[in-house]
Formats: structure tokens, sequence, C-alpha cells
């Protein structure tokens, strides 16, 4: 067969198989890896080359009506970047929101192949199916919202975990969804009348249920269903200094959930650096009273194995923030004298407050940005089980992903995260204990990381985030010999290679070289269909009909996410969820 | 009944930006008979869908095989250099993608008919932000509409029987529970359906934003009268706005299209920010077509930018007053025009239409319109949400599966399909 190929003698690192830096052969075929080749198969040379499973970026801001407002609001961010057609690939821009085509291009050009949509507003998820008919070259995951939503409320105030199960299912299978978002539980609605809720126990405006309860619901909704991805949560109370008091208290309310796997996570704690600030002893929930939590809830995490997190590492630069976290985002826009520009977007029954977009630039200079920028670093390098911490920057949030390549950097070199610490406020020194780090990721620790970890965490290791038989044929390869180049000590090494992958394989097809992308590849979808016994289902579906008739303005007929839109890109997976009784 | 009688339920309209999908449409022997629940333009629409047909493509005014057409079109557009493409808000999704790629292959400029109604929209957008409503968010919640400059009795007639006097979750009693405003300059129709019009002098909308904002903020103005209101009135207007619960600013063409224009829209959204730090408030443009805020999304998707799109470099560039429509055309730039969907000659300025007659012109449209009369090639194309499919964007983003009811009349084909093939037409021209 032609499209067989074979890389050979390139230096691998594949986490889940246990291999560390071995010299070793990787067989592709059909868009698979396989044992072995036909004599025919195309022979590619890759002495002297890292290898590592594709990427995987369990949480980036790609696609939807908030990128979209963003785009749409902020041309300036992107008039800086043009990026041209070539004769295979789109044109576009590639600023902090690049348009769809050019967004799978600057992955496949890093070396990424898949990533998650984390906040998909369910009722709008025919817009982001058409989206990703526009976004080459990466597997996507879609996260539904359900934090804020009147029909999970409805479920919860009843205290009907099985009927709330069935809604997710429903919804998973009306949009193609792969888990469960919850943003600010409770507070993203009490924004509908200008409020927030920061306590676990404030009751929600209307509902008289708590944040407490509509987590929990969900999570345990969650491992009914028996979802691969644990419920993914951005907790209440973000953006708030000291709120890593907040956060490990909605840690500590979930430990009662019981896991539908033995040893697996019931929540994934999502951008880490924005839930856990720190605060001065007998400090105020001023900026001025910042202090870096990270190693505080290193020592947290290390000792409480019922979540994962990734970090949302923030980078200086212009970022552009957007989150389903409505009042959160009317409050960085009020920070800044109400000067920036801020739109809200809300979701009807969904989101009610609405999902903020503010515009806005972490600069060193600034001692609340270069703490918030200490944290997340000072965390990951005192976690001991990489497995459960993933890096991201909560794309576009704590800075685009094509900044990926410089957080990488940071983890891995004491050396250039001395030199940012010089750059930063001097406050950096004082209240975090970033200098004082002597630990320096490894190759294999930033394959776990950027790879392994986001795989298994989002439940889709069968094929994702390693090399071994049987996984999809994502590949990344990068030009440096790492027994010949001291990485540590040459940084700029770091962000140059990270940057531009020598070698993308996405399923077996090589989309990018060097810096150039010569492939323009379908997206594909991947999506969980729970499988509900009969009873629930009649009784669930009635129950959803009645609601949308009651409560939005269109048809429920017209909710469900057409299969012209989604049969060539979705690749559902079904799983039995029939244990759970009507 | 008959044997050919069908009934399709939820059926959405594809005229304005309400999108309202619970049409009835009853079809017999292939033609609609009957539309339930849509306004009298809608009923008008689906039922005189066949009205006004162009039904074989046309050069010149002569009929030709559609093959033909697509062979002079990508003749034409091979040997223009700077092609304008335009329109789109009437069609669906897919059709702006086939466009877009167009565009990016020429080297064109790709703009909507956003440029010519809620573009200032879009201005006042990139330089405050917005904070956008959403219809049954206004429904379930809103106790203090206004209407500012906008006309829905005539434009959009259903928004007020549907998404206003309607009961919501928590205003149980829409004629209690909840007050709707009108601002205009004239008494239209659609002060009759209102709790209050309140008439300022026209050209003066700038000012009355401003001064409400400024009483908002709790300034004391030493004025007494500002655009035709005496200032106590103002007064009351803006303690008014700060005790809603839940308000919510409609507002049309009036303000977009009015002296002062994105000002206007910038002065509303700061408005409508200040307020937001007392009670909550949200504002939503009265979209006309009924995927005009889809043309701005895919473009914004696909382009980057959400209108006035320049390929000349072989990247987008945006840049509103030079790549807009009626700026290109007025100023001589463009040298063939494909137009899709939309009619310029009817609705654009004279100096624009002038250089219209100038260059070769492509119309894509289901109907015979004013640009039909100009254009050198005439391709009929399916109606979108009547005989084909597609989605479109109401006016507060919700996206719609648009279906297909009836079959397009014979060897008519949707507006994507016909760019598809002008894409593959030109591909060949240009290889040659």
């Amino acid at each position: 067969m032609n499209d067989e190929i074979v890389l050979k003698n390139g230096r691998v690192f594949d986490p889940m198989n246990g291999i560390n830096g071995e010299i070793k052969d990787i067989c592709i075929s059909n868009g698979k890896i396989v044992e072995k080749v036909s004599g025919s198969a195309k022979e590619i040379d890759l002495k002297g080359s890292t290898v590592m499973p594709g990427g995987v970026d369990m949480h980036t801001h790609i696609l939807g009506s908030k990128v979209n407002m963003a785009r749409m609001m902020c041309p300036e961010t992107n008039r800086h970047s043009p990026y041209l057609a070539t004769k295979n690939t789109r044109g576009g821009v590639g600023g902090i929101t690049p348009n769809s085509y050019v967004t799978g291009y600057l992955y496949s050009i890093m070396g990424y192949t898949t990533v998650v949509e984390p906040a998909l507003p369910p009722e709008k998820a025919l817009s982001s199916w058409e989206e990703i008919e526009d976004i080459p070259g990466l597997d996507i995951g879609l996260l539904p919202l359900f934090g804020n939503s009147m029909i999970t409320f409805r479920y919860i105030k009843e205290g009907d975990v099985n009927g709330l199960a069935a809604y997710i299912a429903w919804i998973l299978k009306s949009v193609g969804g792969l888990g469960v978002k919850v943003v600010n539980p409770g507070g993203t609605y009490a924004w509908a009348y200008g409020g927030n809720i920061r306590e676990l126990d404030t009751p929600v405006p209307q509902w008289d249920i708590t944040p407490r309860q509509i987590m929990h619901g969900l999570a345990e909704a969650v491992e009914l269903l028996g979802l691969p991805h644990q419920m993914h949560l951005h907790p209440n109370n973000l953006g708030k200094v000291g709120n890593v008091e907040t956060t490990i208290a909605q840690l500590e309310a979930l430990k009662s959930v019981k896991g539908h796997k033995k040893g697996r996570s019931v929540v994934h704690l999502t951008h880490m650096a924005f839930d856990c600030l720190g605060m001065v002893e007998d400090g105020k929930p001023e900026w001025k009273y910042l202090a870096s939590a990270g190693e505080e809830f290193a020592k947290y995490f290390n000792k409480n194995k019922h979540f994962t997190t990734d970090l949302g590492q923030i980078t200086f630069g212009p970022v552009m923030t957007m989150t389903g976290d409505g009042p959160f985002q009317f409050s960085l826009y009020q920070l800044t004298g109400g000067k920036a520009k801020w739109a809200n977007l809300p979701v009807e029954v969904e989101l009610p407050g609405g999902a903020g977009i503010v515009p806005f630039n972490f600069v060193p200079t600034s001692p609340a940005h270069s703490l918030q920028w200490a944290t997340p670093l000072e965390f990951a390098l005192n976690v001991d089980d990489i497995w459960r911490c993933v890096m991201t920057t909560d794309h576009p949030n704590g800075g685009p992903f094509m900044k990926y390549p410089l957080v990488i950097a940071w983890l891995m070199s004491k050396k250039l995260r001395g030199e940012w610490i010089e750059k930063a406020h001097k406050l950096v020194q004082e209240r975090s204990h970033l200098s004082e780090i002597e630990r320096e990721y490894t190759l294999e620790e930033i394959a776990i990381t950027t790879r392994a970890a986001p795989a298994k965490i989002l439940g889709i290791e069968r094929t994702k985030g390693h090399l071994g038989i049987g996984a999809d044929a994502d590949i990344t390869v990068y030009g440096f010999d790492s027994e010949k180049l001291n990485l540590a000590a040459n940084p700029e090494k770091i962000i140059k290679h990270f940057s531009q992958a020598k070698y993308t394989f996405k399923g077996g097809v090589q989309v990018a070289k060097k810096g150039v992308v010569g492939k323009h590849l379908h997206a594909r979808v991947f999506s969980i269909h729970p499988r509900l016994d009969d009873g629930l289902s009649i009784r669930s579906e009635k129950e959803i009909a009645d609601m949308i008739g009651k409560w939005y303005c269109h048809s429920y007929e017209n909710y469900t996410v057409p299969a012209r839109y989604r049969e060539h890109l979705e690749i559902p997976t079904e799983i039995d969820s029939t244990s759970i009784s009507a | 009944m008959s044997e050919t009688r069908k009934t399709i339920e939820n059926v959405p309209c594809t005229f304005c930006g309400c999108l309202c999908d619970d049409l009835i449409i009853e079809i017999e022997d292939g033609q609609i008979v009957k539309n339930t629940n849509g306004c009298a333009i809608s009923k008008e629409k689906l039922l005189g869908c066949n009205e006004n047909r162009l039904l074989q493509p046309l050069i010149n005014g002569s009929p030709v095989s559609l093959d033909d057409a697509i062979q002079h079109v990508a003749e034409i557009i091979a040997s223009s250099r700077r092609l304008l493409i335009y329109g789109l808000s009437s069609t669906e999704n897919d059709a702006h993608r086939e466009a877009y790629k167009i565009a990016e292959l020429v080297r064109g400029v790709v703009d909507n008919t956003s440029s010519v109604c809620h573009g200032p929209t879009i201005l006042g957008v990139q330089s405050s932000g917005e904070p956008n409503a959403m219809l049954a968010e206004v429904r379930n919640r809103s106790d203090l509409i206004i209407y500012w400059g906008s006309n829905p009795a005539a434009a959009h007639p259903r928004h007020i029987p549907r998404y206003i006097k309607k009961e919501g979750e928590y205003i149980k009693d829409p004629k209690e529970d909840r007050e709707i405003w009108l601002v205009d300059i004239r008494r239209t129709t659609t002060a009759r359906m209102v709790n209050k019009f309140i008439q300022i002098n026209p050209a003066s909308d700038l000012e009355v934003l401003l001064t409400l904002r400024a009483l908002v903020r709790g300034h004391v103005l030493d004025v007494d009268e500002v655009g035709g209101l005496k200032i106590d009135q103002l007064k009351e207007m803006a303690e008014h706005m700060k005790s809603a619960k839940y308000g919510t600013l409609f507002f049309g063409l009036g303000l977009t299209q009015s002296r002062g224009s994105h000002r206007n829209i910038d002065a509303a959204i700061r408005l409508i920010q200040d307020l937001s730090a007392h009670t909550k408030w949200t504002m939503m443009p009265m979209r006309g077509h009924y995927n005009v805020a889809g043309a701005n999304k895919t473009s914004t998707w696909m382009t980057g930018y959400p209108y006035a799109v320049d390929y000349a470099r072989g990247y987008p560039r945006y840049q509103p007053g030079e790549y807009t429509a009626v700026d290109i055309l007025a100023n001589g730039e463009a040298d063939a025009l494909l137009n899709i969907a939309s009619d310029p000659v009817a609705h654009f300025p004279i100096d624009a239409v002038e250089h219209i007659k100038k260059i070769p012109v492509i119309n894509i449209d289901p109907k015979i319109n004013m640009t039909s009369k100009l254009a050198e090639v005439n391709i009929p194309s399916a109606i979108a949400g009547i005989e084909c499919d597609g989605a479109a964007t109401r006016m507060d983003g919700l996206p719609i599966y648009l279906k297909k009811v009836i079959d397009p009349p014979e060897g008519i084909l949707p507006d994507r399909e016909i760019l598809r093939m002008i894409y593959n037409s030109l591909m060949k021209v240009l290889k040659k």
C-alpha cells in the first residue's frame, strides 16, 4: 500500500508506552500506527530528530460566537499578522484570534493534532459545526456548557440526577459533544440580574439551589453516564485575589462524588492560573495583596488525587479574555476603568447572564500580572504527578496558543525563568517562590503534559497521546537531537524547535514541514453518544421538549444539529449508560 | 385532501432577522398554498415565491444554457483585475463560503450588505464592545424594552408579538410586568404598540444618548432641553432605566444611518455599559435581512473580518470606507461585480450605481430585480429556506437550519452550487 510510511531512527518520547528517548522505528499504515509495514513503504530517516505523539490541547477557545465576537470587535489584533494563501492552503490572519483556516495551520506547524473547544453553548452548536468545516488539520472535541442552564437547574432542584444525566446524554447526542463543561455554576445565572456567586452555598436567584448542589449533581451525572472525560470545571470566584481558598473548598465539595472507574479523577479544574490566586498574610481580597499560591496549591494537588488540572499559563503581551463567566469579565472591564472594550453574550436559557469578552494586556511591569504569571509556573514545578497536570494557556485568555513553545521553555529552563523574573516586577521575588525552584521539566515530562496526560484526562487515550500499535498516526517530529543539544541551557532553541516541527503527521498524512503547511486536511470531531434505557429516554425527551417549548423561542424540532453538517466529520463513540433507571 | 397535499411544521421564515421558525407550510402539487403563523411579509414571500422569477440564465438579456453562462462568468472574472463580490445577506451560509473562496482565488474584494445597514454598529462595537441580548432571555426577563430608530411593526412584524408581548418565565403578565418605549423622530406604526412614545428631533440621537449617559453617571447638566426633550423628562428616563431589573435596547437603522452614524452606536453602547454598573442592561441591533448576521459571522470566521474584506495581497485586509461596496464602486475601483442575493442598483447611492453601469455585472438571484436589468449575466438561483436548505443566523446570533420545503423550478440550482461551478470553471480558465 502506498500510504505506508516508516519513520526510522528517530529518538522517541512516548510516555504512555514507557518509551523515554529510545531510538525506534514507527510504522504507519492507513492512518494508524502498526507493527510493521511492507517493503514498499516510504521511508523517512529521522536520525538526529526527536519524535513525540501529536500535541493534544485540552482547553482552547478556537470557535463559536465568543471567538467571532472577539475577531469582529478587535480587527486590530489581526491586522499585522497576515497569512498568505498558497496553492494548497487558504489565507487569513494569525493574530491572537486567527481565522478558522489559520487556526488549524498554526496548530499543525507546532505539531498539535488534537484540540478541545471547552465552551460550546449547546443551542448554538450548528454554527460550531459550520466553523469546524473550515478548521483544517485537527481532531476536535466540543464541551457543551451545563452549569447555568435552567434545564440543569430544574433537575438539580428536583434532586433528579437520573433526569439530569439523560439531559446531558440528549445534548451530547444532539450537538455532538465530548463531555460536560461547567463555568461559574450559578454565578453566571446570577449575572442575568447583574449579580455573581462567589461562595459554594450562596443560593442562585429564583432557584434556591447552590453552586455546591449544581456542581455535585453534574459531576454525579457525568459519572453515572460513565463519560470518558470527567466534569470540566471553571470554578466560582474566578480572578479574585485569595480565591485559592474558595477553589480548594469547591474541590473538597466534590470529593464525595464516586468515580465510575477506580482511581479516576472526578473533576478537571481548568486554567488554575485564574483559580488559584493567593493573598499575603492578613491581606484583603484586593490586587495589592496578591501573592502566588502556586506552591500552596501544588501541596493540595499532591495530596488529593480526585482532580486533574491545566495551567492556563499567563504569558506577557496582548491577550483576548473570553469566558462563560460574564460577571468576571465585567469586573475585568471595570478594572480597566471602563477603558477597555467589553462585550457580553448571553445564551438564552443555557447561559442567561452570558459570556464576556475583554481584550487585555499582561505587562511585566505590573506586580499583579507578574504574580499571575509566576503562579502557574510555581505550581507546575512543584507537582509530583504530571499525569494530572496539563500545559495550556487557556487560549486566548492567558496568551495565544502560539506561545506554547515559550511556556514549554519556561518549564524546561531555569535559565530562561531567571531572565524573565528579571524582566518581571520585583514582587515576584518577594511573593512567589519561583526564583528558588531548581526543577526543570524533562522532555519526557513535556511529552506527558502536552500529549499523554491530556489524552488520558479526556478519555481518548486509546487512539491519542501515544505512539503504540493502534494509535492514530498523529506524530510530531522535532528537528533536534536531545542527546546532543542541552535544551535547558539553550532555551531559545526550545522555543525555535517547538514553534516549528520538522514534520507533523496527522492520521498518517504529512500536514506540515518546517513551518509550511502543505495539506489542507478536513477536521474530524470526536463525540460521545450515551445509550440510555428506553424508559428514561422517553421521559427525558418529553420533559426537554416541554422545557424548550416553554423557555426558548425556537422549536425543539430545530434544536439538533442536522446530519448534513456532521456526518462527514463526526466520529461518535457510543457508550452504554442503560443502567440508569427512568 | 388531495394526495399531493402535505404539511411541514416548524419551518423557519427567511425574510427578516427574526427568523421565526414556527411556520406551518402547506404544500399542494409542489406549490406552497398556505403559511400559518407567518406575518404578512412572510406570507407574501412564501406564497409569492414564484412571482417575478427568472427561469433561465441570460447573457445580455438573451437566454443561454447554465454552462454557457458559467463559462462567460469565469471569463469576466478572469479578465477583471479588481472584482467586487457583494450581497450574501439573503442567502444561506454555504453560499458565503464559496463566495469567499472565489474572492481569495482572484484576489478580489468581498463585502456584504451590512456595509449599508448595521456596518456602523460593527464600527461602534470595534470602539467599545457590546453587551448583547438574546431573544428568549428578553422574553423571559426583560421588564423595560426600548426600541430606538426602529419600526418593527413594519420591518419585523412579529418581533413585538412573538418576543415582547408574550409571557416569559419571569414576566408572567407582559402587560403589567414589562414596559415598552419607542424613541424615534416620527410617530411610526410601532408607536401604537408601546407604552411610551418619545419623539426626538431629527439628527439629535447622539446628543440625547450622551445626555442620558451623563445623567446615568449622575452629572448635573446646565441645559433645559436636548433633542426636543425637556431635561426633566430625560432625568426621569435615566432614573427609570437605572431602576429596571433587566433592560433591553433594540436599535435600528434610524440610529446607524442617521447623522452621527457609528458615533450614535458607540454612545448607545457606552450608555448600556454604564447602566450595567447599576442593573442589567443588554442591547441588540434589529438586523434586517434574515441572514445578514450570518454574513458577518461567516466572513469573520473565514476571513477574520466581518465585512469589507480585500484579498488583493493574497491575504484578507479589512477597511470599511475603502473596501466597502459603495466606496469601491463610487471610487471607480471595481472593474467587475459579482452580486449574490441582493439588489445594489435599487439601494446604492447614484455615484455607485453610475459605476455599476460601466462594468460587467454578474447577478445571481432567484428573482428579477433592478440589478438584473443592468447585469451582463443573470443566473437564477433557488430560494434558500424554501427551495434549498442551509443555515442562517438570527439577529441575536442563534443559528437556525433552514428547510427545503419545495423543489426549485427545473434546472435552477442553489447559490452555493452556482458559485462552486463558477469557481471550478475559473480554475480552468486561469490555468490556460
